[in-house]
């Protein structure tokens, strides 16, 4: 094929593939897929059964002379919380939980509340459309009082049906950005190659895209939509085809989240993250990897624990010789957050980010990626990106 | 609390001076209240206040009394009853009186009436011990006219409940018999639910005391009891002419508000405020006004300003003068009613709108600055010069109602608010439910839906949706409601809110006229003639007064028993009517 892409020679991949071919050593050693172990996705059928089960219950109650209330594990307790390194954070099989009930002052706007997105929900899968969550919040926004209110209902359904979100057909926007050496088939049937200049947004429908196709060598993940910008303008996936780059601009959405799960299961390529050398960047990447507390009821379809740190590490900072009035001390809050990803249980068997994270305590500085602009414009893309990859700068 | 402090007399002409004073004040209260029987029960109470304070400080009040009223025509004067009052004490009285103090003392005040009033009595027994137990009995004999002792059997209902309220663990049990019909009744609210203030009163919540019942469907339920807030106490000032006539002290007035019923589960549709009632209550916790069946002479009760603002609240207020005795409520001391902006729809409006009750308390800051044996006159004075001294310190005591009033109308606007949000949560659940269960493509989803329900159809099953949610959440708020008590009193007052189940008070009437009524009537002779018995055991032979003996040695001769008791009866329904028709309102003449 004429004009095909420059990329580095094949060589540069060596330490890249050795990775690969070790990752996927440990997903055979490790007892094959590990989305075979997570939650299914429901069919419509289940769903709907699984409201109507609910709603009988209720009557049930009723007819007892009982108040009816909902029991819905607690998504904001890490006691209900437990690590896996193959799955990340997950929650407990029996967990504590909270009620919301019917009869009393304090939970019986939130009990109704349920009830109502509950039958909206039943509408649209007895219909197969999908609604956004904006769409939920603005059908009554006085009743609702604010989305907030209604993405965290939406989430205890999930948890209380043990349905994955996506089966309610409530879907919510992505901010998500991808580029790359990718090309898939949206629901609807458009489409999609990412390999152009401009990056594509991440589908708010993960679940139903197909098709996916890729050479990708690796996928980058960038935290921040200014440092995935820069690495557009600088062509970077091009230099470094084939690739794939994913920002989820700051702390990612599920849609993006989900994409990043899909490839993974979908063709095991090694995925990085480069995050700033901050303890926000880093709790970013644990997201991506381990997955949050908010979310441990659905870890098994959002966490990647094959990913790794590239950077900016700690470490790095000393080692190129960043001078100081490039960095930024940290915050009261930066090392509160710092301490309390330390004592997460999944730093244990994470030796090499202790290291670097007691390097940034010890320092009582962090830096952002932009930092190495101090010693080329284009040093990220230019010479720090590819001499990590070449030469496995990763942990 | 400190000890009382009690005035060293400067000499015996000094309290020559008081006596006389207090004396022709109580003589001419005696002759406007028309009623004895509950002005020597206050005495009474009063001198067992004081007896019970000596002995165990911010006790309250414990015992039973027994009140019997036996009236029969009298041989002497025409269409007139000679009526034999017992009072007694049954069982114990934790406190104690001490009789020979009692009797001495409600002598000394009753100088001028003697000639009307024979006094006998005697102790059962008598002991020094610290518990005090003392059983006693008091016995007096007047003349009155029929209608007098309808009005004084009401006057005396009418006391004892206003005590009960206040001091809930005393017991009264009174009954009148007339020509031998018999009627009996206890009050007691001991078992009730209180809200316990300082100095050994205790106020009582239930609600039934205070307003009839509301008319709501049979699935309504109500928490039973009203929320007073109590306001804080203030000083009032006593003017110079009253200081002068030996009323010293500091007096304290303690205000405290609450709607009646309850506004937690009181529906939207009878949220508003339609009246209000003021008790008034003096040292000892007793009643500072009995009921006066003239209309009320003190300018400060006619005047509905005095104590609200009601333009605050956008009411307007007029004074409600039906005074009905015959009614199982308290009797206000003050009562206003709403007036409707267009007077033409005065008689329209629903009488079962809210009532805002008011409580003042008003006693003495230090407990009792007299001894016990002046405290009578004190009360008195304080009773006649109550218009003044509340005049005198018009601003601080309105000041303190303010605060207590806006409180509890903030409940009852928390109380609408958290109603009008329960009942959308509910709205919102139920259509929600109605949608899932209408739109199922399942018919056995559907028809196990409705046979749990027991509903017949879709519409039926929305309807008992709806009503299973409602029943079940307003149960749940009237347990809210009642453990949110305790949260609404203030801890610098002393509060306490007893928990205690309500407890019906038992009461009989007996309605002539039914045969059924016949049979009830021989049963309570009966008991009573038991009574009788235990009565004459603490009598001794040279207690009999020449008219009882007379009485005695007439039986042989009395004419035949049927031709007498239907006499009777037709006396008691002429009496009942005549009483009716006096205490109508529209009786003018």
């Amino acid at each position: 094929m004429a004009f095909a892409p420059r990329g580095p020679e094949a060589s540069f991949f060596q330490v890249l593939d050795r990775h690969r071919a070790s990752l996927l050593a440990a997903l055979r050693k490790g007892g094959g897929e590990p989305s075979g172990g997570g939650t299914h996705l429901a069919s419509s059928s289940e769903v709907l059964a699984s409201i109507e089960n609910v709603i009988q219950d209720i009557i049930t109650s009723l007819a007892r002379n009982e108040a009816p209330a909902f029991t819905i594990d607690n998504r904001s307790s890490w006691e209900n919380i437990k690590f896996e390194d193959s799955v990340g954070l997950h929650m407990v099989s029996h967990c504590t939980t909270r009620k919301i009930k019917s009869d009393s002052p304090k939970s019986v706007k939130n009990f109704a509340l349920i009830l109502k997105i509950l039958s909206m929900i039943y509408k649209l899968v007895q219909s197969n459309t999908y609604a956004t969550k904006r769409d939920i919040y603005y059908t009554d926004s006085q009743l609702f009082g604010n989305q907030t209110v209604v993405d965290n209902i939406i989430n205890d359904i999930s948890c209380m049906l043990k349905v994955p979100r996506r089966s309610l057909h409530i879907l919510s926007t992505s901010k998500g950005l991808i580029a790359g050496n990718l090309r898939y088939v949206e629901e609807d049937g458009t489409k999609v190659n990412c390999a152009c200049a401009t990056a594509v947004a991440v589908p708010s429908n993960i679940q139903g895209i197909r098709n996916l196709i890729t050479d990708a060598k690796f996928l980058l993940i960038v935290e921040k939509d200014a440092t995935f910008q820069r690495l557009l303008d600088d062509n970077f996936c091009t230099k470094m085809s084939p690739c794939i780059m994913v920002t989820g601009k700051g702390v990612p959405d599920l849609n993006t989240r989900l994409l990043v799960k899909k490839l993974w299961d979908t063709f095991h390529i090694p995925i990085f993250t480069l995050v700033d050398a901050d303890p926000h960047g880093i709790e970013i990447m644990c997201i991506y990897k381990y997955g949050s507390m908010a979310m441990s009821f659905e870890a098994h379809n959002l966490t990647v624990p094959a990913i790794r740190w590239l950077g900016l590490l700690p470490s790095d900072i000393r080692r190129l010789n960043i001078p100081k009035g490039t960095l930024i001390p940290l915050t009261k809050q930066d090392q509160m957050k710092l301490d309390s990803i330390l004592k997460r249980p999944y730093i244990t068997c994470q030796p090499f980010w202790r290291k670097e994270m007691e390097i940034m305590a010890d320092s009582k500085m962090k830096a952002e990626i932009q930092a190495l602009t101090f010693l080329s414009s284009d040093y990220l893309s230019r010479v720090y990106l590819p001499n990590k990859l070449k030469f496995g700068g990763w942990i | 609390m400190t000890e009382p402090s009690i005035e060293p007399r400067a000499s015996d002409s000094q309290a020559d001076v008081l006596f006389p004073t207090a004396l022709s004040l109580w003589i001419k209260k005696l002759r406007e209240n028309l009623n004895r029987g509950s002005t020597i029960l206050k005495y009474l109470i009063i001198h067992w206040r004081c007896e019970t304070a000596r002995i165990s400080k911010g006790a309250l009040l414990e015992g039973e009394l027994v009140i019997s009223i036996e009236a029969l025509n009298s041989k002497h004067q025409a269409n007139t009853l000679h009526c034999v009052t017992t009072i007694a004490s049954a069982g114990s009285i934790f406190g104690g009186l001490v009789l020979k103090k009692f009797l001495k003392g409600i002598q000394s005040i009753l100088p001028g009436r003697s000639a009307e009033l024979s006094w006998t009595s005697e102790e059962a027994s008598y002991s020094q011990d610290v518990s005090g137990v003392t059983p006693f009995q008091m016995i007096f004999e007047v003349h009155e006219k029929p209608r007098t002792l309808m009005t004084d059997s009401l006057v005396i209902k009418n006391f004892l409940r206003k005590v009960i309220t206040v001091l809930p663990k005393i017991r009264f049990n009174f009954s009148v018999k007339v020509n031998g019909i018999l009627s009996t009744e206890i009050f007691g609210a001991e078992n009730e639910p209180t809200l316990n203030l300082s100095n050994g009163i205790a106020l009582v919540v239930n609600y039934q005391h205070y307003v009839s019942t509301p008319k709501f469907g049979t699935t309504e339920l109500l928490c039973s009891r009203i929320h007073p807030v109590l306001g804080h106490p203030v000083m009032l000032f006593i003017p110079d002419d009253v200081a002068k006539m030996g009323l010293l002290g500091e007096l304290i007035l303690t205000p405290a508000a609450a709607l009646c019923p309850c506004p937690k589960v009181f529906s939207n549709q009878l949220n508003r405020i339609s009246s209000a009632s003021i008790f008034l209550y003096g040292p000892s916790g007793l009643p500072l006004i009995l009921p006066n069946l003239e209309q009320p002479t003190s300018t400060i009760f006619k005047d509905t300003s005095y104590f609200i603002n009601w333009k605050k609240y956008h009411l307007c207020m007029v004074p409600n003068l039906d005074f009905n005795l015959d009614r199982d409520l308290v009797l206000p001391d003050v009562r206003y009613q709403v007036e409707s902006s267009e007077g033409d729809q005065t008689q329209n409006m629903d009488p079962q709108g809210q009532t805002l009750l008011l409580f003042l308390f008003v006693d003495f800051h230090s407990g009792f600055p007299v001894q016990k044996m002046e405290l009578w006159g004190v009360h008195t004075l304080l009773t006649t010069h109550l218009s003044a001294i509340l005049t005198e310190s018009h601003g601080v005591v309105q000041d303190s109602i303010q605060v207590a009033v806006d409180q509890a109308l903030e409940q009852h606007h928390q109380a609408v608010k958290a109603h009008q949000k329960l009942q959308a949560s509910l709205s919102v659940a139920v259509n929600s439910i109605m949608s899932i269960m209408t739109g199922s493509t399942s018919s056995s989803f559907r028809k196990t839906c409705l046979q749990t329900l027991q509903a017949a159809d879709t519409q039926e099953f929305g309807t008992k949706l709806h009503k299973s949610f409602h029943e079940i959440t307003q149960n749940r708020f009237l347990h809210h409601c009642s453990r949110e008590v305790k949260q609404l009193l203030p801890e610098k007052n002393n509060a306490e809110q007893s928990t205690e189940d309500a407890h019906e008070n038992s009461s009989l009437e007996l309605l002539a006229g039914t045969s059924g009524q016949v049979e009830k009537k021989s049963l309570k002779r009966g008991s009573l003639c038991q009574g009788v018995e235990e009565t004459r055991a603490f009598r001794s032979p040279r207690a009999l007064n020449p008219s009882e003996a007379a009485l005695g040695r007439a039986e042989p001769t009395a004419a035949p028993l049927t031709p007498r008791s239907g006499l009777e009866d037709a006396l008691w329904l002429q009496e009942i009517s005549n009483l009716s028709e006096w205490l109508s309102p529209g009786s003018a003449s």
